[in-house]
Parts: structure tokens; C-alpha cells; sequence
């Protein structure tokens, strides 16, 4: 069993926050894999129908050397489709194991909601989470993001955006995280690259099969 | 002047035929490639890669030879196959499978 978990910790060596559509479209399979300063995670889920996506969910919190494994269900509350914009709401929740340094485990949670909205020159977003993961940790996470597009590409091209990203976790010494990023995408491939305030990486890779 | 008199009778009598040969053909192409392309206008669509979802859906479909899509416009133009048809209730289906809503659909040579 801890084998079985290590190899799973290995594979999210490299994120937490989705910052794509969470939902696809039915019978489509999405691979996410994000960075950040302060976590790692790896989310494969599948879409039954364009409504609700499930799937694996695996993060390793780097600072307080934690990680969890575990499921999770997205689900698409409410789309505004208009002329020039969209807007999504969504549910994410989870449920799985958490697993710390010194090999304790303790069933974990989680749940959130996550909005965004978007045209083809601007993006903004904002998304929280509530974790409780009893004797190892319990807390509670936002973030929002602001984007803009320096030119809009047609269908098939590179696509280019830039974005400010800050997080807030109130239980932190230092609450607010401020990251630059650049988000390019091109076909089913989308990758972000930016960088804290402080100097720390951020890479965001996804697929979309 | 005889000679060239009967010069253009000749390539008039043996050309014009050929001529309206090749425009009549022509039109039945034109008709029969407008007849199997349907015009989607949708609301929503504004992110490139979310709206590789239209190409994955469409491409499920044994009637459909592709799509384009025109951010633009909100517009998908999608292609069917030779002797095919789709009818406006499925693509209003596949369009919202895909995460957009269906605001107009033009079947075939509307213009």
C-alpha cells in the first residue's frame, strides 16, 4: 500500500488550482498538471456528459510536506453563453486520503467553487476551496485572476495571454501571493509559465484528449 | 471578311456549347458543395481552446468531412460528406454538448 502510494506521490512531483474549464465535453478526458510556490498536482478527470466531470485528483503541498490522494467530481452549475463572452460557475469537491511526514493519514475532504468569465480581449476568475484533512491539516484557499490578450489569434493559432494571479490563504504567515504569468495555448495543448513575487515558479501544463 | 464570317459562325456553333457545358457543371458544384455546408451561429464562443470541444463532437459524427470555426463571427461552418443531411435538431444538440447555445442555423445555399 505505501509502495502503491509513493509511486502515486511521484507522479505529482510536479500543481492544485484548475484554471481551465474543469468540465469537457462528453466523453472527453482532460490531463492537468500544475505547479505553484506552494503545491504540486496531477487531476485526469473524464466527462460523462458536458455537465460533470470525475476523475483522479493527487497534490503534494511542498512547504508543509503533506500530500493527497484521492477523487474528484467537478460539476458545471451554470453557463452564461452570450454574443461576444461566457461566464461558468462551477462545483469541485473531493474526498481521498492525506498522508504527512511522519506517515500519519487521515481522511481528507474538500469542496469549492470556482467562477470565471472571459471575452476574447479580457479573463477574470475566482476560485476558493475548504480542505479538512482532520489531525493533519484544515484550511481554507482563494485566488483570483485577471488576463488580457495582447492580440487575438483566429481558430488554430498560438494563442497568447497575460495574467496576475493572487492567492490568499488567510492561515499563512505571509497570506497574499501575487504571480505573473503568460498563458499560451494551441490546439489541445495549453501551458502557463509565471513567476511570484518572491521568485517562485509557477507551470500549469494541459491536455485535452 | 467571308472567311472570318465563317470563322466565328464555326467557333460559335462548336464552342458555345462547350461553354455552357462547363458553367452548368460548374453551378451543379457550386450547389452541391453550398448544399453540404450548414452554418451555425452560437453565443459563447470565445476561447480557442475550449472550442476544440466542437471538434471532438463533430467529429464523432459518420455525416459530418469537418468543421471550421470562425471566433470572429461566433460562427461554426460545418462540412457534411457528400449526400448526408443533419438535421437542426442534433446539431442544436452537438453545439450544446460542446458548451455553446445555438442562436441560428442556415442549411445549404441560403444566399
Amino acid at each position: 500500500m505505501k509502495f502503491f502510494i509513493n509511486i502515486i506521490g511521484m507522479m505529482v512531483i510536479l500543481p492544485a488550482a484548475v484554471w481551465a474549464r474543469p468540465v469537457s465535453y462528453p466523453g472527453g478526458i482532460t490531463l492537468m498538471q500544475m505547479n505553484d510556490f506552494d503545491t504540486s498536482s496531477i487531476h485526469m478527470h473524464y466527462s460523462p456528459t458536458a455537465n460533470y466531470s470525475l476523475g483522479y485528483k493527487g497534490e503534494y503541498w511542498r512547504n508543509d510536506d503533506w500530500h493527497f490522494q484521492g477523487v474528484q467530481i467537478n460539476y458545471l452549475i451554470k453557463r452564461w453563453n452570450k454574443p461576444a463572452s461566457q461566464a461558468n460557475v462551477y462545483l469541485k469537491s473531493g474526498t481521498g486520503w492525506a498522508f504527512d511526514k511522519d506517515n500519519k493519514n487521515n481522511l481528507a475532504a474538500f469542496t469549492g467553487v470556482s467562477l470565471d468569465w472571459e471575452d476574447r480581449r479580457f479573463f477574470t476568475s475566482y476560485s476558493n476551496r475548504f480542505l479538512e484533512a482532520g489531525q493533519i491539516t484544515q484550511f481554507f484557499t482563494q485566488n483570483a485572476r485577471v488576463g488580457i490578450a495582447p492580440y487575438m489569434g483566429d481558430y488554430g493559432d498560438l494563442h497568447t495571454w497575460l495574467m496576475l494571479q493572487i492567492d490568499h490563504q488567510p492561515e499563512k504567515e505571509n497570506a497574499l501571493t501575487t504571480t505573473f504569468l503568460a498563458r499560451f495555448f494551441k490546439g489541445e495543448y495549453l501551458v502557463e509559465l509565471g513567476v511570484t513575487q518572491d521568485g517562485d515558479a509557477l507551470m500549469n501544463f494541459i491536455i485535452r484528449y | 471578311m467571308k472567311f472570318i464570317l465563317k470563322l466565328t459562325i464555326i467557333i460559335i456553333v462548336f464552342y458555345t456549347p462547350y461553354v455552357w457545358g462547363k458553367t452548368v457543371e460548374q453551378s451543379k458544384q457550386n450547389t452541391e458543395n453550398c448544399n453540404r455546408q450548414v452554418d451555425v451561429k452560437v453565443n459563447g464562443l470565445v476561447c480557442d481552446f475550449c472550442a476544440r470541444a466542437l471538434e471532438k463532437v463533430f467529429g464523432k459524427q459518420e455525416e459530418v468531412s469537418g468543421i471550421a470555426v470562425d471566433l470572429d463571427n461566433g460562427k461554426v461552418v460545418v462540412t457534411l460528406k457528400e449526400g448526408q443531411k443533419i438535421d437542426n435538431v442534433t446539431l442544436t444538440a452537438l453545439i450544446t454538448d460542446s458548451g455553446y447555445n445555438v442562436v441560428d442555423i442556415q442549411q445549404g445555399c441560403y444566399s
